[in-house]
């Protein structure tokens, strides 16, 4: 028996009123893929994510993660997955601590896991320092930090990343980029990056190119840009769109 | 477990971390007490078996539980605002867990403040209850922060943004503090007026706190007007609702903020 795949659309799609988000989306991912959703803003990509991570419930057709169905089953679902969203999802009156301490509890891990866990990444986040500080009173940069800090802790078997990089200052760009290349050397995570930023999507496994809600390109970055007779997955994204 | 610990314990830290809502909430009672208890004092002073600050003290109670526990459910739209609702909507718990949670904390949140008061206000005052009646002045207590903390979350649960806050508090807030028996008994309101009394929760918890509290005032009209078991059933059966309502909605739209519903074009 071949295993399921990590992430699978099939024919998914989501309307919200008269907008139609996401068309119909075909899409596999296998376990241990490094996976790029490369897209304009307003493509529908975090659309797409959120129905995999049980946000949403779509429109049309299906969709599994880890071979659960996120309709019927969104807490198994939930239970696998790790996501960091695009918009924060910190407490603003609460410390950084504070704040990794909430979500240690919301993944049911037991003080002695968390405890290193959470000191491990406000270490390797630069936020060490800060950790006692209301987050309403740190940098964006900071926030955004301390905010993928959170959704690295449960350490899961896939981890979403909605546009992780938006407002991040280089050296936690580095901190981010170094987490997930030991996440997927040293436990195989799958990792399934959503990103307008071409270069991001450059040392992927493989990139699937979402326009207007539409798939209009899936291979390994070198595939890609042989399709479209370019030098650069930039050029074979405008190629796409033209 | 530990999942509803975590609702309940940051629900508690915010409360202590904004001072302004701490002192506030335990102050509002005595400002009452002092500006309309002493005004409403004065035109009652004819009738002879009636301390119209006494009579109040149920009341100011229920006003707390109101302030405590409803406001605090409320808050839930902040949280969406925040991104914390998308937190615990991506968390590994089931929405059910998610509802739960934050009716569990703001209960224990209006609990503890009503308490806290009670036991300042109701001796205060010259109220002199024995245990049975502090006790069931205590379950009104919990029942009713339960009740409204419910009712404040399935609210919290339709609404997208606080900017409608206002309109909470003079179409929500004070006509249930004012139908509530507070501040007079109920009985006198006729038609309509006396309809709504009977679809407030917090009608039920003011009367369930003067049956504990003003338990020999009965027979006067100023005591509990309504009998204990309706009261009892009245508000659990307002948790229940309003419970379920909550669970069912609490997850729409993937707790989408504004900033998220602006840019999804």
């Amino acid at each position: 028996m071949t295993p399921s795949p990590a992430v699978e659309a099939r024919g998914l799609g989501k309307d919200f009123a008269s907008v139609r988000a996401l068309d119909s989306l075909d899409l596999d991912v296998s376990e241990g893929e490094f996976f790029a959703l490369l897209g304009p803003n307003g493509a529908g990509k975090t659309t797409a994510v959120h129905l995999w991570a049980t946000l949403l419930k779509p429109t049309r057709g299906s969709a599994r993660v880890l071979g659960h169905d996120v309709v019927r089953d969104g807490l198994a679902v939930r239970r696998r997955i790790g996501l960091v969203f695009q918009e924060p999802t910190l407490d603003r009156d609460l410390s950084v601590l504070e704040n990794l301490q909430f979500a240690a509890r919301l993944w049911d891990l037991p003080g002695r896991v968390a405890g290193p866990r959470i000191a491990a990444l406000l270490e390797q986040f630069d936020l060490a320092e800060r950790r006692d500080v209301p987050v309403r009173t740190l940098s964006g940069g900071q926030r955004r930090a301390a905010d993928i800090a959170r959704g690295l802790l449960a350490e899961p078997r896939l981890l979403f990343l909605d546009e992780p990089t938006a407002g991040l200052d280089p050296g936690a760009r580095r901190s981010l980029w170094d987490a997930i290349h030991r996440l997927r050397t040293g436990r195989g995570v799958t990792v399934f990056l959503t990103t307008h930023y071409v270069e991001e999507a450059e040392p992927c496994d493989r990139v699937a190119l979402l326009d207007r809600g539409r798939l209009a390109a899936l291979g390994t970055p070198a595939e890609l840009k042989r399709r479209a007779g370019t030098a650069t997955l930039e050029g074979a994204l405008l190629a796409t769109r033209a | 477990m530990r999942p509803l610990y975590g609702i309940v314990a940051r629900e508690f830290l915010r409360f202590l971390r904004q001072r302004g809502r701490l002192w506030s909430s335990l102050a509002r009672p005595f400002v009452w007490l002092l500006l309309a208890g002493t005004g409403f004092a004065a035109v009652f002073t004819g009738n002879a078996q009636l301390d119209y600050r006494r009579f109040m003290a149920p009341g100011l109670v229920g006003m707390v539980v109101m302030f405590g526990a409803f406001l605090a459910s409320l808050s839930t739209v902040v949280d969406r605002d925040a991104g914390v609702l998308r937190l615990l909507l991506v968390a590994p718990i089931e929405r059910g867990a998610v509802a739960f949670g934050k009716v569990l904390g703001a209960t224990v949140l209006g609990t503890a403040q009503a308490l806290v008061v009670g036991l300042v206000l109701v001796p205060a005052v010259g109220l002199r209850p024995g245990a049975g009646g502090l006790l069931l002045a205590g379950g009104a207590i919990v029942l009713a922060s339960l009740a409204t903390g419910a009712l404040g979350l399935a609210l919290a649960a339709t609404m997208r943004s606080l900017e409608n806050f206002s309109t909470v508090m003079n179409f929500v807030v004070f006509p249930m503090l004012f139908l509530s028996g507070a501040l007079y008994p109920v009985q006198h309101l006729g038609g309509w007026l006396r309809l709504l009394t009977y679809l407030n929760p917090l009608a039920y918890g003011v009367d369930l706190l003067k049956h504990g509290l003003l338990g020999s005032w009965a027979g006067s009209g100023y005591g509990g007007e309504w009998s204990v078991a309706l009261d009892v059933v009245a508000l659990s059966g307002c948790s229940v609702v309003c419970f379920i309502a909550a669970t069912l909605l609490i997850g729409r739209e993937g707790g989408m903020t504004r900033t998220a519903l602006r840019d999804r074009g």
